[in-house]
């Protein structure tokens, strides 16, 4: 029924409309960020009222928050959180950390740039960055989303051999499970 | 200022018993410096006739310029509200301090940590070989030696911009046209 161009337009709106107002928030938490979470969730700045609200499980989730410095331990484990996440599926870089390593720049075990492991739709800088400046991230990633322009996922997939020659820089022993998505 | 009677008894008690040399440092807290092979003595002493019966913490200073790592246990007592920090330094070339996990059980975490961290080696030790880093075949990272900044150039990405990151107080004297103080010279960043 849908074959021409401006139907499919429709639908991808109503598509788009709907993603961007329930955001699931996958509850994991890296770095010292995670505080900022509670505060962001609860009755002072209700990010709920955005549809913003969390997730038990990476199959559940739609949004990736990495809140902080990441260390290659944990790299490893967001590797694996990220490609168990159900498309379409978004990534967050909360505080400088994320950014260009912030105060952490120097040290022998964090990652320095989010970017080049794993694709990041918005970044937010801040050390650490207040739920006003949250929240704003998450008004800006429903932009992209209702713009139709956050398709990292898709990146992903498409991109996956240069990922992985860089996480596998960082990771020495690669154990992980390979996915057909 | 009151007498600081039990510790400096204490300290008796331990310099009669091991002719180890030893200060009170203040109230509650007393250390003494002992050989390497007199440490678990000491502890088990200090545990079974003093009361002692808690280890607080135990952990390791990378003396380069003496090359000699520094090993500090600190134990505490209930009774007599005292610290007593054991210190015992060994030779930084294949370091290697006997493993006290039979005295106190929570001494093997510490080890471990030591082990990763420092490179010593604790004999009959057990536990995995990684403790909090994964798949780690540098240098032991907590060594003076080890230089974290060349490792995290040459391992991660690095995002330009911060090249040019000047100390603050440069940046202030140059706003408010002072001058930087002499003390202060030694944190610039410009070569």
């Amino acid at each position: 029924m849908i074959n021409d161009k401006d139907s499919q337009k429709i639908v991808d709106y109503i598509q788009n409309f709907a993603r961007k107002q329930s955001l699931f928030v996958m509850a994991y938490g890296t770095g010292c960020g995670a505080i900022e979470i509670p505060a962001t969730m609860t009755s002072r700045y209700d990010a709920e009222r955005f549809g913003i609200r969390g997730a038990a499980t990476p199959r559940q989730a739609d949004v990736l928050l990495i809140t902080g410095y990441l260390a290659t331990k944990t790299l490893k484990r967001v590797i694996r959180v990220y490609e168990q996440m159900q498309e379409p599926k978004y990534v967050i870089g909360f505080g400088s950390c994320t950014i260009n390593g912030g105060m952490y720049f120097d040290s022998y075990n964090t990652i320095n740039a989010l970017e080049q492991y794993i694709p990041v739709d918005v970044y937010i800088n801040g050390c650490m960055p207040r739920p006003e400046s949250v929240i704003s991230g998450f008004v800006k990633l429903q932009e992209l989303i209702q713009q139709g322009k956050a398709d990292n996922g898709k990146k992903y997939r498409e991109n996956l051999e240069w990922y992985r020659t860089n996480q596998k820089k960082i990771i020495k022993n690669w154990k992980m499970p390979d996915y057909n998505w | 200022m009151t007498e600081l009677i039990k510790e400096q008894h204490l300290l008796d008690s331990l310099t009669s018993a091991f002719k180890i040399k030893g200060r009170v440092i203040r109230d509650r807290r007393v250390e003494v410096f002992a050989d390497k092979k007199m440490v678990s003595g000491i502890l088990l002493f200090a545990k079974k006739q003093l009361g002692f019966i808690h280890l607080a913490h135990m952990t390791c200073i990378d003396w380069i310029d003496e090359n000699k790592f520094e090993l500090i246990y600190t134990i505490w007592s209930p009774i007599e509200k005292i610290h007593l920090f054991v210190k015992t330094k060994i030779e930084r070339e294949n370091p290697e301090m006997e493993n006290i996990d039979s005295i106190w059980d929570q001494a093997n975490t510490y080890e471990r940590e030591i082990r990763e961290m420092f490179g010593i080696q604790f004999p009959g030790l057990i536990g995995e070989q990684d403790f909090a880093l994964e798949d780690w075949d540098e240098m032991p990272p907590m060594r003076k030696d080890f230089d974290t900044k060349k490792y995290a150039l040459e391992t991660y990405y690095q995002r330009p911009g911060r090249e040019d990151a000047k100390d603050v107080r440069e940046t202030i004297s140059e706003r408010s046209g002072t001058k930087v103080p002499d003390f202060a010279k030694k944190y610039s960043r410009e070569k």
